[in-house]
């Protein structure tokens, strides 16, 4: 049963693509944009003109939301750039595994048992001193572009 | 510690000497400088430790020991003045003085400065109790130094030390007394009063003494430095901030003399040299500025010479002083028409001449590598010598010695100047752009009152033919510097708005230049505009026309400073100058110059509505300033209705303004008005739609154009009426493009468009307008919430484009909410509550989209409140409350994880701008209780504000931690909030549950701790309320606050101490034991009155332990 509806999630948007197309006029500051075949989150956007009576071009400052790296871009304002869907589901923390998973529980009650834990120290340690004080855990896994990641935990338990 | 005590036992000086020399040494070689530090304090801060320091003094070989030892001296006199008998006071006095004459010829002359400069000191702290005999015969030695009777040396001595008095007598150098402001200003009156003119007279005595020996030797002689120093302080005299004289009630200081009309004050920067009638002996009669100039004439042929330069000490001195004579004025001068204070400039300008004259020779020598200091400080001169007349006696000055008069002058000099400026073309900071931006002052100065005063002392023709000519070259150059960058790449960044706001100081100073001579400048701007376009028109495909693009960008800047102010927020008048120069017959309105070149350009830019032409010609750039232009015009000229300013110019001169009266009909609503408004509407649609991406662009036809059109109704009335009107609000509604715009651009656009609907016949017209433009976006919402699949296609980036732009556009549209459309804004949120709670739980990660929810309820409830009837209100709040609580669960307890530190900071920023609307959330809620226009009480849904407030605060709270309190912004909206809640419902304070109060009661505290005294004394505020109030309802048998004021019992069973003796505790160590501003003072001892009466048990004990 979980194996079924495991498999059926991805199904249903899988005629979704990973990117869409925007002007990047429109993206702003805490949007998304894909630099180098990266999901980004955009910190900084300036305008600029190709000379003094060209068009504008924006400059983005974005970082990488999954391993934190900084990348920039220059495009013409009236140009497409790809946007990458990024998706947020919660799920509940069943389980760390002492390989290094987590075990989630998803929304149909189902389990989710293939995300890896972040190999970042401090993070794993947040995740896992939270888990270990016995904590009702709630974490929010981001996904984009075939990526996903922990990104944030919530206590939900009795306080 | 122990200290040095009084001893007169030789061995003990000579080793407390060895020892401060030692530390002195050690402290210069960096060895234990803290201890070494130590030892030198000590000396300072023990009682009497004068013979010691003398002794130190006279002694010691080493010269920073000799001056620890005299800042010692300073140091306890200073501290045990109150304490040491006259003889002694006198006794130090002299012996730093005669110390200082003594040793004047001595090496390490910084000892002797701190010498004198004690002197000084300890002189001016005991002014006021010394008699005045006791003051002439020290006085009396300092002169007899001064005259130069004990050699140059002491004379220079001399007049270093009146130089350190005089310092320290004037408020702005004094040095810390630990004396009432009072204190230091009574001496301040006293010197003015007593001694400034006596002390300049013996400088000027001790400088003429000495000028016959420079000027007839050849090489530097040791009194060039006496009489350097004494330039100098005639330089800090003259500097003296004078006071004595504007409390003379007889004589005003600014009716004597030039520049009669009180506007002397008109440039606040300008500083201007008013020592009152007494000094006109001194200063005028005396011959003084003759033997000024004379000697500066002397030093010039001497620059060749070994030791001397044109920068050299002397030579800069003296200029610095004619430059200070130029801006002497008032009663100095006898009122007797100006005569005596025209001569006394005249002559001044005659010296100032040599150094600039001719200014194309002195130019080039500069260019060559002369120093320009002579032509700087003869820039400095002028625009002192302009900020103390008119322009007419400006402008007579150099008739008398020559052909043309000082207005011409000043153009071909300004002219030269520009001309090197733009030759060179080189960066900000060489001495052309200094020299130019002081000369640009000199015109302001002269022609700002002609501006803005109606017109009574105008300029003299010539002037008005010099500032033509000079305009006209400024143009020139302007062009020719336009088209030289029309390729630069560099300024990549100076995009419209950075641009405009440098250069405005500039194109405003170049605007009071053309409007002196407007009948000329008008018709020449718009020959070169024309011309400009024609050359566009010709060379359009054929030839590259980017710097033609580039000069008309430029003149358009320029035009549009020349014949329109900047309203600031105001309605910008018709500038004065057009209004009373051109006299026109209104039959043939058309050939006004002003209307001839508002027509022109309004017609080059129509011309962008030609698909072709835009592409090969209106530039984006280009476009900018076509926006800009037309935005400052017509919030001058289009339809003003300007019934006020009729009113108060209309007062006498009747004819003269028939120039205005011809241009606002020529632009008003009847005549060609209507035709103007409608390309202006059209143009900002072609902005809009055709120029995808150009926010820059986008955001002045936004916010600078179509918003400020909407302000006035008369426009809306017949904006409404325009089809183009429609066409860009149906574009708005329905064209993808339109989509594309920023987003913050599209909300700006919705609020505009809403708020045209005030130009609509009545009010349902009105509400069905605001419905037809928002409703379906209001339906795109509610469709989008009801989406089965919500969840799975709502962070897809084109949904959440698409979103975000239409709550933006839903934000914009509550923001305009007026009166008359209140209702159909009401309807339109009312219609998106449950999809906003919809979408807030679908978006709760994507942090830009929860805040642009909040931010849209923020602005639609605070629109809307004060309107609301009890029932809608009750709907409204539980709304609100709803929001608060999902907004909380999603958030609280949650912790962001990511690998980059500045993901995770913008994070926090986000959760800071979050609360930081919902603190404005219930704010606005909070005025309903203040303002009300609804026609029941809302009570009689049962809907308490304060209730709900709390319950808010309560939601709240929680969310807000110490670390956000680290925003100044959120910080600020948040004890005011609170101090408000406090003051006035302190009774459901009491009501809170033990976690919220307690969490309240620790920002308080922060607060109380903040370093912002608006923050603290907010805290002061709410304090005082909740003490009165407990205080108040206990004194009438109530509980008041109850348990909170009692000490508590926590959960692990520790007595925890009641609110109130926490907080008085904590305030009287704030108030007895912290560093605090006075300004807190009154409101914290209102704080602390009740909290004392409250506590008074624990008062008491506090006080008597």
């Amino acid at each position: 049963m979980s194996d079924e509806e495991h498999h059926f999630e991805p199904a249903a948007d899988a005629g979704a693509s990973k990117t869409y197309p925007q002007q990047a006029g429109t993206i702003r500051k805490n949007g998304y944009i894909v630099i180098k075949s990266r999901p980004c989150k955009v910190v900084e956007v300036s305008t600029s003109k190709t000379g003094k009576h060209g068009h504008a071009k924006c400059h983005f400052v974005a970082i990488d939301i999954f391993n934190g790296k900084k990348l920039e871009d220059i495009v013409p304002s009236s140009h497409n750039c790809d946007v990458p869907h990024v998706n947020r589901t919660d799920y509940q923390l069943i389980d760390i595994s002492e390989d290094g998973f987590v075990s989630l529980l998803t929304d149909n009650g189902s389990t989710k048992d293939d995300l890896k834990l972040p190999t970042d120290d401090s993070l794993l340690t947040q995740i896992k001193d939270g888990f270990a004080d016995g904590k009702d855990l709630v974490v929010s896994v981001m996904s984009a572009m075939g990526e996903e990641q922990i990104c944030a935990l919530k206590d939900i338990g009795p306080k | 510690m122990q200290g040095f005590t009084p001893n007169t036992d030789f061995s003990e000086l000579h080793s407390t000497m060895r020892a401060i020399e030692l530390a002195s040494n050690s402290i210069q070689m960096q060895i234990s400088p803290a201890a070494s530090e130590a030892i030198i304090l000590s000396l300072g801060q023990s009682s009497q430790p004068y013979k010691t320091c003398q002794f130190i003094l006279e002694n010691s070989l080493v010269a920073t020991a000799r001056f620890q030892a005299a800042a010692a001296i300073r140091e306890a006199a200073i501290r045990e003045w109150g304490f040491l008998n006259a003889d002694d006071k006198r006794s130090l006095i002299s012996f730093c003085l005669c110390y200082a004459m003594q040793h004047a010829s001595s090496p390490d002359s910084y000892v002797q400065a701190k010498v004198s400069s004690v002197a000084a000191q300890l002189m001016k702290r005991g002014w006021l109790e010394v008699v005045a005999a006791e003051k002439e015969t020290l006085f009396y030695q300092v002169n007899q130094a001064i005259l130069g009777i004990h050699g140059v040396d002491v004379q220079f001595a001399g007049i270093k030390f009146l130089e350190s008095l005089v310092s320290e007598f004037s408020p702005s150098t004094s040095s810390a007394m630990g004396l009432p402001r009072e204190f230091h200003e009574q001496c301040r009156r006293s010197l003015e009063r007593d001694y400034m003119k006596t002390f300049y007279q013996w400088t000027q005595e001790a400088a003429s003494s000495v000028t016959n020996r420079i000027i007839e030797s050849d090489s530097v002689v040791p009194e060039v430095k006496v009489c350097t120093a004494a330039l100098d302080l005639m330089l800090q005299i003259l500097n003296w901030d004078f006071r004595s004289n504007t409390s003379d009630t007889k004589i005003n200081v600014f009716s004597a003399g030039v520049g009669q009309d009180g506007d002397s004050f008109r440039r606040p920067e300008c500083h201007l040299v008013q020592p009152g009638s007494d000094w006109r002996d001194v200063l005028i009669l005396s011959g003084h500025v003759g033997w000024l100039l004379s000697l500066y004439a002397a030093l010039r042929p001497k620059f060749t010479y070994e030791g001397y330069w044109l920068d050299c000490p002397i030579a800069v001195s003296a200029r610095k002083l004619i430059v200070q004579f130029c801006s002497l004025t008032g009663t100095v001068f006898l009122s007797d028409d100006g005569k005596m204070h025209e001569r006394h400039l005249l002559q001044l300008l005659s010296g100032i001449l040599e150094w600039v004259d001719p200014p194309d020779a002195v130019s080039k020598a500069i260019e060559n590598g002369k120093s320009d200091s002579e032509m700087i400080d003869g820039c400095r001169a002028i625009l002192a010598i302009a900020n103390v007349t008119t322009p007419c006696v400006f402008d007579n000055l150099l008739k008398s010695m020559r052909a043309i008069g000082t207005l011409t002058f000043l153009s071909m000099w300004m002219s030269e100047v520009i001309k090197v400026l733009i030759t060179r073309n080189t960066e900000d900071g060489t001495w052309s752009w200094e020299a130019r931006d002081i000369l640009l002052d000199t015109w302001t100065a002269l022609l700002m009152p002609i501006n803005t005063i109606t017109v009574n002392d105008l300029l003299p023709s010539e002037g008005i033919k010099a500032a033509a000519n000079l305009f006209g070259f400024i143009v020139e150059c302007e062009l020719r510097m336009a088209s030289a960058s029309a390729f630069n790449d560099e300024g990549d960044s100076d995009y419209l708005r950075a641009s405009i706001s440098a250069m405005d100081e500039r194109l405003s100073s170049y605007a009071l230049i053309a409007r002196a001579s407007i009948d000329v400048t008008i018709p020449l701007l718009t020959h070169v505009f024309s011309e400009r376009v024609t050359r566009l028109n010709q060379g359009r495909g054929i030839i590259d026309l980017t710097e033609t693009m580039e000069e008309l960008y430029s003149l358009m800047l320029i035009i549009g400073h020349v014949i329109a102010d900047e309203g600031e927020g105001e309605m910008p008048l018709v500038p004065n100058a057009i209004q009373t120069q051109f006299v026109v017959n209104s039959v043939e309105a058309d050939k006004h110059p002003v209307i001839l070149l508002s027509s022109t350009i309004i017609k080059f830019a129509e011309q962008c509505l030609n698909p072709e032409m835009r592409d090969s010609v209106f530039s984006p750039r280009l476009m900018e300033s076509i926006i800009w232009f037309l935005a400052r015009w017509s919030s001058t000229y289009l339809m003003s209705s300007d019934g006020i300013g009729e009113k108060i110019l209309d007062s006498g001169h009747h004819y003269e303004h028939s120039s205005k009266k011809v241009l606002l009909s020529f632009f008003g609503e009847h005549n060609q008005g209507r035709v103007i408004l409608d390309i202006i509407v059209r143009i900002s649609l072609i902005t809009l739609t055709s120029y995808p991406g150009e926010k820059d662009l986008q955001g002045l036809t936004c916010y600078m154009l179509l918003h400020s059109l909407v302000q006035q109704r008369h426009i809306c009335v017949q904006l409404v009426a325009l089809n183009s009107w429609h066409e860009l609000a149906n574009a708005f509604s329905t064209e993808k493009t339109l989509f594309l715009l920023d987003i913050s651009h599209q909300r700006s656009l919705a609020q505009t468009l809403v708020r045209s609907a005030s130009g609509v016949r009545n009010s349902e017209e009105s509400s069905q307008y605001v419905r037809n433009l928002m409703g379906h976006i209001a339906t795109y919402i509610v469709e989008m919430s009801s989406k089965s699949n919500l969840k799975n296609v709502a962070q897809q980036p084109d949904i959440l484009l698409s979103v975000s732009c239409m709550l933006e556009r839903l934000r914009g549209a509550a923001s305009a909410s007026e009166p008359r459309t209140q209702k159909a804004i009401y309807e339109l949120g009312f219609s998106v509550m449950n999809p906003i709670l919809v979408l807030l739980e679908v978006y709760k990660h994507e942090s830009a989209v929860v805040y642009l929810l909040l931010k849209f309820v923020v602005d639609w409830v605070d629109g809307q409140i004060t309107y609301l009837e009890a029932q809608e209100t009750a709907a409204v709040v539980n709304f609100c409350m709803r929001l608060l609580q999902l907004y909380s669960s999603h958030n609280i307890g949650k912790i962001s994880l990511s690998l980059s530190s500045s993901l995770l900071s913008e994070a926090q920023t986000d959760k800071y701008k979050d609360l930081r609307a919902l603190l404005q959330l219930l704010s606005s809620l909070c005025s309903k209780d203040m303002i009300d226009f609804s026609s029941d009480s809302i009570e009689a849904q049962g809907t308490n504000i304060s209730q709900v407030v709390y319950f808010g605060l309560h939601i709240v709270t929680p969310l807000i931690s110490m670390d956000l309190l680290k925003y100044p912004k959120l910080c600020h909206d948040y004890f005011s909030l609170l101090s408000h809640l406090l003051e006035v419902y302190p009774e459901t304070f009491a009501q809170l549950n033990s976690e919220a109060f307690n969490h309240i009661l620790g920002t308080l505290d922060f607060g109380l701790h903040h370093q912002d005294v608006d923050v603290v004394s907010k805290c002061l505020r709410a304090l005082q309320a909740l003490a009165s109030y407990h205080y108040k309802e206990t004194g009438n048998g109530n509980i008041g606050l109850g348990a909170h004021a009692m000490g508590l019992k926590d959960s692990s069973g520790e007595v925890q101490e009641g609110l109130l003796s926490r907080f008085l505790r904590s305030l009287l160590q704030l108030l007895f034991f912290e560093d605090y501003s006075s300004d807190l003072i009154s409101v914290a001892a209102d704080a602390l009155l009740p909290l004392i009466l409250c506590e008074k048990g624990l008062y008491q004990v506090n006080d008597s332990s």
